[in-house]
């Protein structure tokens, strides 16, 4: 029987999967499911993955936070989508939005054809959704009375990882039995038929356990170091290796604070800029084959006077990562699984690192098999959906760059057809016909759904041709009223909706409710 | 605007204000702010609720005048229908106001009477007399001070009452659709109420608890007072009908 699990790693990865686990199987209760965290007590983990989707909302409720706690505690702000700017040609006014609102009225009829027949002039998000408008003027996506995780307006987080591991590490330890251990791994203990049977550890003994979940970051101790599962890089079809990151102060206490992830298109990648009610996490990730470290530097910190940072961020040191973008050729070999980094990482460009996280700590914690025995066809499920997430997010990612008209050399190559995987070029040839739909994302819980490919694919300028024949869902009335809807919505939203400040500033003073 | 300033018996010495109820002089309101203390006055006439503050999202205890903004049931021609009107009403346009402390910082600021000077109630010929003749304080400037005082210690008291009944998972938002005669539908929504059966179901230990801080009255007269959402649609259907 599976009674005991152990998690190998802290951070955003281990304690978001302990948390998960233990609440659904009853850690703190008297015969549930036991869980240890296993950190080591120097490692310092990654601050990487400051933004969020709206699905955190659900895992932080489903472990039993406030969120007027996580708000407080992890320096976390409202974030409603990304915005790209200079990705299509790098020209003054050159930007779009990624909200995570559905276009109003998406699955009732083609709100595609009716823009580009009408409103072409105009910004597709900006035509078919509220949200553009309501970040555009830097709006909060929900009011001091909304209740804890309800929204005005979908939204996620941008937060400070370090303090949100931290603060999970805390609610799982207080309230939901995970037991802590703090100590470094030196060595690991086989069973005769390959599982791990325990860890060795300098001060706490052999810490055994049935199911191993490798959370140790690029190390992959448990998975990669241990086992030799390979690494699959990507690297042909997303570039960007390496990346800068620095902390920016706002110029003042009334900064404005974006709700938004904006995305500013580079010579040789894009750059980061992440508002949190204290500062700004801004960092350029880059290719290192196109640019130097130095190069990239200097173009940090132009952005950062641009933006009309103080001069005072110019003294601070960026922080370099390296990184391989890919992931493991499986994820959960015998009685292990990696989670977060140790099975894959790649640029942060829509967030999907703690989205992955939280999507397979889920899995399995949902597919938590009760024995060893079912443990084999969990895990042939869980690296089935992954080996599929990670193809998906790679090529949404890269469906980011196949349709830029930049001329520098490392845009003219990241849409040379050789480079975009064979799936990616075959929806963009249906595309040309038809907008992105359900069809062509077909999976129960698919990782983007199709309205992200059609804010990607029309903010980036994709012209689609008509068909030879109208179909029943093209209903130019029908659009034409979803679109008034949407204006109007954003009207009244623009007229009622705090700032994102200054709803930060009444959180750090009243609770929002339950209710 | 209001233009609120301390009140005292020079400047305001032939102050008068008129005290009679309507629409003009600003008793055209959805609903009346109240707190624990005030419920077993209110439940013989209006419905209580709760709405949260918008500023604040803190819950705050509410009378029910009507259904929509702007519209309050208990006003007719003649004043206001019912025997009793909540004090935040009376007290118009006096308020509290709370003064920094003076020299003497140890005391703290002390709470002192304003008076809105743009109120409609403000008279220097019809209604009550503020001030006596020679600077004393009339009988009607006595109730005030006295009606201000309830109403100071009362909202002090409240988010404790609040505090506990969320502690018990009792508070719950509330939507009415209201169809009236004229086969009008009006939806009241944005307000909360508290949840019966969880309160049927407490055990003796939270009842006590409840009991013991004075909580378990004001509870059972707020349950008492939903009664009262029938005499609200009767009042606005008498309004349709003529």
């Amino acid at each position: 029987m599976i009674k005991r699990v152990v998690i190998v790693g802290g951070g955003s990865a281990g304690w978001l999967t302990a948390g998960l686990i233990a609440t659904e199987h009853r850690s703190a209760e008297p015969g549930g499911l036991q869980v240890t965290v296993l950190e080591s007590p120097d490692v310092a983990s990654i601050g990487v993955g400051e933004g969020t989707w709206p699905t955190m909302r659900d895992t932080l409720r489903r472990i039993g936070v406030s969120e007027t706690d996580f708000v407080r505690e992890c320096d976390a702000s409202f974030k409603q989508g990304s915005k790209f700017v200079g990705w299509v040609t790098g020209a003054t006014g050159d930007h779009y939005y990624h909200p995570f609102m559905l276009p109003q009225g998406y699955t009732e009829t083609n709100l595609v054809a009716q823009w580009q027949a009408r409103h072409a002039e105009r910004r597709f998000a900006e035509v078919v959704s509220h949200q553009p408008h309501l970040c555009e003027q830097h709006k909060a996506p929900k009011q001091i009375a909304t209740p804890e995780f309800a929204a005005v307006a979908n939204y996620a987080y941008h937060l400070d990882a370090g303090k949100f591991g931290r603060f999970l590490q805390h609610h799982c330890t207080g309230r939901l039995g995970v037991r802590h251990v703090q100590d470094h791994v030196t060595g690991i203990h086989s069973s005769d038929d390959g599982d791990i049977a325990s860890l060795a550890t300098r001060e706490h003994g052999n810490v055994e356990g049935d199911l191993f979940i490798d959370c140790t970051g690029f190390l992959s101790l448990l998975l990669g170091k241990h086992y030799g599962v390979p690494f699959v890089s990507r690297k042909d079809v997303l570039f960007n290796d390496s990346a800068l990151a620095l902390q920016v102060p706002y110029a003042d206490d009334n900064s404005p604070i974006a709700s938004h992830t904006i995305s500013t298109a580079q010579a040789a990648g894009w750059i980061w800029d992440i508002g949190l009610p204290t500062r700004r996490g801004v960092g350029y990730v880059y290719s290192s084959a196109h640019t130097t470290d130095a190069a990239a530097e200097s173009a940090l910190r132009a952005y950062v006077l641009q933006g009309a940072g103080p001069a005072a961020a110019l003294a601070l040191e960026p922080r370099k990562l390296s990184f391989n973008p890919g992931y493991r050729a499986k994820f959960w070999h015998r009685n292990c699984v990696a989670v977060g980094m140790s099975a894959g990482f790649i640029e942060p460009l829509e967030a999907s690192a703690l989205a992955l996280i939280e999507m397979a700590a889920a899995m399995i914690s949902d597919e938590m098999p009760a024995t060893r025995a079912a443990m084999d066809i969990a895990a042939r499920r869980f690296n089935d959906a992954f080996e599929y997430r990670w193809g998906r997010v790679i090529e949404f990612l890269k469906l980011h760059y196949v349709l830029s008209g930049r001329s520098d050399a490392y845009w003219v190559d990241i849409r040379e057809p050789a480079t975009v995987p064979q799936r990616l070029r075959e929806l963009l040839a249906l595309w040309r016909h038809q907008p992105p739909s359900r069809h062509d994302f077909y999976r129960v819980e698919e990782i983007f759904p199709s309205a992200s490919y059609q804010y990607v694919l029309y903010g980036m300028g994709f012209q689609p041709e008509p068909r030879a024949h109208p179909r029943r869902v093209d209903d130019a009335a029908l659009a034409e009223r979803f679109f008034g809807e949407s204006a109007a919505l954003a009207g009244k939203l623009l007229a009622g909706l705090p700032s994102n400040r200054e709803l930060l500033q009444q959180i750090a003073k009243h609770r929002m409710q339950r209710i | 605007m209001a233009k609120h300033v301390l009140l005292n018996n020079v400047e305001h010495a032939d102050l008068r204000v008129v005290t009679t109820r309507s629409a003009d002089l600003g008793d055209d309101v959805m609903y009346a702010i109240t707190f624990p203390w005030e419920f077993r006055n209110l439940q013989a006439h209006y419905p209580i609720l709760f709405r949260k503050r918008p500023d604040t999202g803190e819950f705050q205890p509410i009378a029910l005048f009507g259904f929509e903004e702007r519209e309050n049931l208990f006003l007719s021609g003649s004043g206001w229908d019912a025997a009793y009107v909540p004090l935040t009403i009376e007290r118009q346009p006096f308020l509290i106001g709370m003064q920094a402390a003076g020299v003497d910082a140890a005391t703290g600021p002390q709470a002192v009477i304003h008076v809105d000077l743009d109120s409609p109630r403000m008279s220097r010929t019809s209604g009550e007399a503020v001030f006596l003749d020679h600077g004393g304080v009339s009988a009607y400037l006595e109730r005030i001070t006295s009606v201000l005082h309830t109403i100071h210690r009362g909202l002090e008291a409240t988010p404790a009452f609040i505090e506990s009944l969320l502690e018990c998972d009792l508070l719950e938002s509330f939507v009415l659709d209201v169809q009236l005669q004229d086969g009008s539908e009006h939806r009241l929504a944005g307000f909360y109420t508290l949840n019966e059966e969880r309160l049927r179901e407490l055990d003796g230990a939270a009842l006590g608890r409840l009991n013991s801080r004075g909580y378990l009255q004001p509870i059972y007269m707020v349950i008492a007072s939903l009664s009262h959402f029938r005499d609200l649609i009767d009042r606005r259907n008498r309004r349709l009908g003529g």
